[in-house]
């Protein structure tokens, strides 16, 4: 599931460009990335707050059990690493 | 002026030239999903500017001290300084994409998942709960083992 300040609008074309097929919801106050510390003041375009890059993997019981936090916002999780890290949930 | 056979040929330029070639490549954004080590990749996109740029001074030495052997005094002067802006926007580039905030509080492995409640692209709002809990495959019922959550920056 992705998340990000984009508006649903904004992530519906997204979806329908790229062929996604997880679910993409919208926080444009950035309230859950405040919530999870990932705000990024002024990352964005014209000086927006967004979200940093983060991933987490939550299992079934709402317990974190894998996260990813980028140094550099060009490299992220791979797919790999992430099914990797879903395979150790049973 | 000496007749062109007795030129040699001023490979440190054409060598900055190269490097100045690998720099433009490796900050194509695609490269990142390349399958390769992406950890070197940002420090190979300082290094070989810098590499570049060093080859240039070699080379445009040369030509200006020896110009009746080493050819390239006007080239070479402008592919340097191509090559200083690249390696001084590579330096800029460098800082600028590692500048993320350190999310020092944010939840940590073993912690529970703050519950939200956001929109989704139809403007439903879904729970990060309801998505544990709900069902995956109708057919059988099954749950989800696990939810991964992305956040990404958005604005794309």
């Amino acid at each position: 599931m992705a998340i990000s300040v984009d508006p649903p609008s904004v992530s519906a074309g997204l979806i329908e460009k790229a062929g996604y097929t997880f679910p993409f919801l919208s926080d444009p106050k950035a309230e859950v990335i405040r919530r999870y510390d990932l705000l990024h003041p002024g990352g964005g375009p014209n000086g927006s707050d967004i979200s940093r890059p983060a991933e987490f993997l939550v299992d079934s019981s709402g317990t974190v059990r894998w996260t990813n936090f980028t140094e550099d916002i060009r490299i992220r999780a791979k797919a790999d690493q992430m099914l990797a890290a879903a395979k150790e949930i049973h | 002026m000496p007749p062109a056979d007795q030129y040699r040929r001023n490979w440190p330029l054409w060598l900055g030239t190269a490097f100045l070639l690998v720099t433009v490549g490796i900050n194509v954004p695609q490269i990142y999903a390349l399958d390769i080590p992406q950890g070197i990749l940002p420090w190979l996109g300082l290094v070989v500017p810098a590499v570049a740029v060093a080859c240039f001074v070699v080379g445009v030495r040369r030509a200006f001290a020896q110009p009746e052997i080493y050819r390239g005094r006007i080239t070479g002067s402008i592919l340097s300084l191509i090559a200083l802006l690249l390696f001084v926007g590579s330096v800029w580039l460098f800082s600028h994409v590692r500048d993320v905030p350190p999310s020092s509080s944010a939840p940590k492995i073993g912690q529970k998942a703050p519950d939200f409640t956001l929109p989704n692209t139809s403007g439903q709002p879904v729970t990060l709960n309801a998505l544990l809990s709900m069902p995956i495959d109708s057919s059988t019922g099954a749950r989800p083992k696990a939810v991964l959550l992305v956040f990404y920056r958005g604005y794309w």
